[in-house]
């Protein structure tokens, strides 16, 4: 049953989320073209044609903004209506398991978001790639960051476990929001506005939890070497992310299927 | 599956096939339900009838599975409510559930990829009699066209237990009819059919059982025949004495 819930899930999804990247596609052709003109012109001299291009490449910028922030809504919606609102009058009626609500849900809506970074970071790439000397500083930069960030380090393992940590941050995040809708369905009034509270008191114990992690971690480091330093992400950075990661998937799956399956109150 | 005393299906045909015990729902201090005990059989059209707000789609509700009780327990087939019932029951909301930018066609693949029971041929003959095109897109037809789309479903099924909430209410007189006469000619008869509503008068030929519901009580459960004549008098104006404000 979770593959079927997974094909009416995607089904219910792809045009939109498809038109969002098909803007990204356009909108970076567009500053593409933008940019090559300015690179011919040379930045020195500024001409009517210039002013047309710098619009056309913040309306660039505007437009990947517009295309994350839109998605994220349009998931949020998604979500709230078929699961809670009128749609989920037929979706809990299903002869389908409370586990494989949730999990059809996440894993569409992890690879939209998934699909729409990997879009958006592409079309930035090649959008610097066009301009010789901006890809040349862009390049050099990266180096510089990898370098900090602790280049020996660098192994397929931690690349692959850098990548799941990446993976699980998302998967946490689209079951924040999951978790906090199904919360915010105890209340018998006002709900979506109690599940925004429970979003906001979640952030906060996370900031809180965040804080007091880092100055332990570096308390712990003084005792040590005496001197608090930063050591490299790919040393061991990444296991903190993925762990983090993994509590959060669990904890707010466990909420999102606890409200589901005890404390289902659909209107 | 069979054991000494017959198969699981022959043992569920033996019990009622919904049994509330002292079912109670409250909100905050308001009673929605109160302490209702109701066996419902096999093979049986029953009206659950109340006025508006007397608990009707409360008790329809939890015995879907889309509310939990505060106290008391409901069984259907002598199983709480969970993924095996809502393969037995089929039900459809005082509300309209279709996704609009579906097509009545993926509508019914929906159903075919979901429920075992869906019958497409049924529900593609019922489309076809109501001159409703399977490549229309449910938010291009009319209210009233949607509903009947979702009673075409509904009744595609061969459930044991159709709970039909309010299934007239917002349709035309004239096509009251044809809606009662989809859900007697269509249903599976080995099932029973449980119909909330307040527009008895349309309803009370069909019905064979009637239950009152009153303040979230439930105050009458009797055999239609049985209230015609005992009472001299039809369901509708017996309802009307009952529930006279």
């Amino acid at each position: 049953m979770l593959g079927k819930l997974m094909k009416y899930e995607w089904k219910a999804t792809w045009k939109l989320l498809v038109s969002a990247n098909a803007l990204t596609l356009v909108m970076t052709i567009l500053a593409w073209c933008m940019v090559k003109m300015l690179d011919r012109a040379g930045y020195s001299s500024f001409r009517m044609m210039d002013f047309v291009a710098v619009m056309v490449l913040l309306t660039y910028v505007g437009s990947m903004f517009a295309v994350c922030i839109g998605t994220t809504i349009f998931l949020i919606h998604r979500f709230y209506t078929s699961t809670y609102g009128d749609q989920g009058y037929l979706l809990h009626t299903l002869p389908v398991d409370a586990h494989h609500i949730i999990l059809a849900k996440l894993f569409v809506s992890a690879a939209w978001i998934i699909i729409n970074i990997v879009f958006i970071y592409l079309s930035v790439i090649f959008l610097f790639a066009s301009s010789g000397e901006i890809f040349r500083s862009m390049m050099s930069g990266m180096a510089d960051a990898i370098e900090y960030l602790g280049a020996g380090k660098i192994t397929a393992f931690t690349v692959i476990m850098t990548l799941f940590a990446f993976l699980f941050s998302v998967f946490a995040k689209v079951l924040k929001v999951g978790a906090c809708i199904s919360l915010g369905q105890l209340s018998s009034n006002h709900k979506l506005m109690l599940s925004f509270v429970w979003y906001v008191a979640i952030y906060l114990v996370e900031q809180m939890l965040q804080g007091v992690y880092f100055a332990v971690q570096i308390l712990f480091r003084e005792r040590i070497t005496h001197t608090p330093q930063y050591t490299s992400y790919f040393d061991h950075q990444w296991e903190t992310t993925l762990l983090a990661g993994i509590i959060s998937c669990v904890i707010f799956y466990l909420l999102t299927w606890y409200v589901m399956s005890r404390k289902l109150n659909l209107e | 599956m069979t054991d000494g005393t017959g198969t699981t299906k022959e043992r569920e045909n033996m019990l009622p096939v919904v049994q509330c015990m002292g079912l109670t729902k409250t909100y905050g201090r308001k009673i929605a339900l109160n302490q209702i005990y109701l066996n419902l059989e096999r093979g049986r059209i029953i009206g659950l009838l109340g006025p508006n707000g007397s608990g009707k789609t409360t008790l329809i509700k939890i015995i879907n599975g889309l509310l939990r009780p505060t106290a008391g327990e409901v069984l259907i087939n002598g199983q709480k409510p969970g993924v095996d019932t809502k393969l037995r029951i089929s039900y459809l909301p005082e509300r309209t559930y279709l996704q609009p930018g579906m097509k009545v066609v993926e509508l019914v693949q929906y159903f075919q990829d979901f429920y075992p029971d869906f019958r497409m041929d049924r529900a593609y003959d019922m489309l076809a009699r109501l001159q409703i095109p399977p490549q229309e897109r449910l938010k291009n037809l009319s209210k009233g066209t949607k509903e009947k789309v979702q009673l075409i479903m509904v009744m595609s099924r061969d459930a044991d237990l159709y709970i039909l909430d309010e299934p007239i209410a917002g349709v035309d007189p004239a096509a009251r009819d044809y809606i009662l006469h989809t859900i007697v000619s269509n249903y599976n008869h080995c099932g029973s059919i449980l119909l909330s509503t307040h527009l008895i008068s349309d309803v009370e030929n069909i019905l064979d059982e009637v239950v009152f519901i009153k303040y979230g009580s439930i105050v009458l459960q009797a055999g239609a025949e049985q209230i015609r004549q005992n009472e001299h008098k039809s369901v509708d104006r017996f309802f009307r004495e009952v529930f006279a404000c």
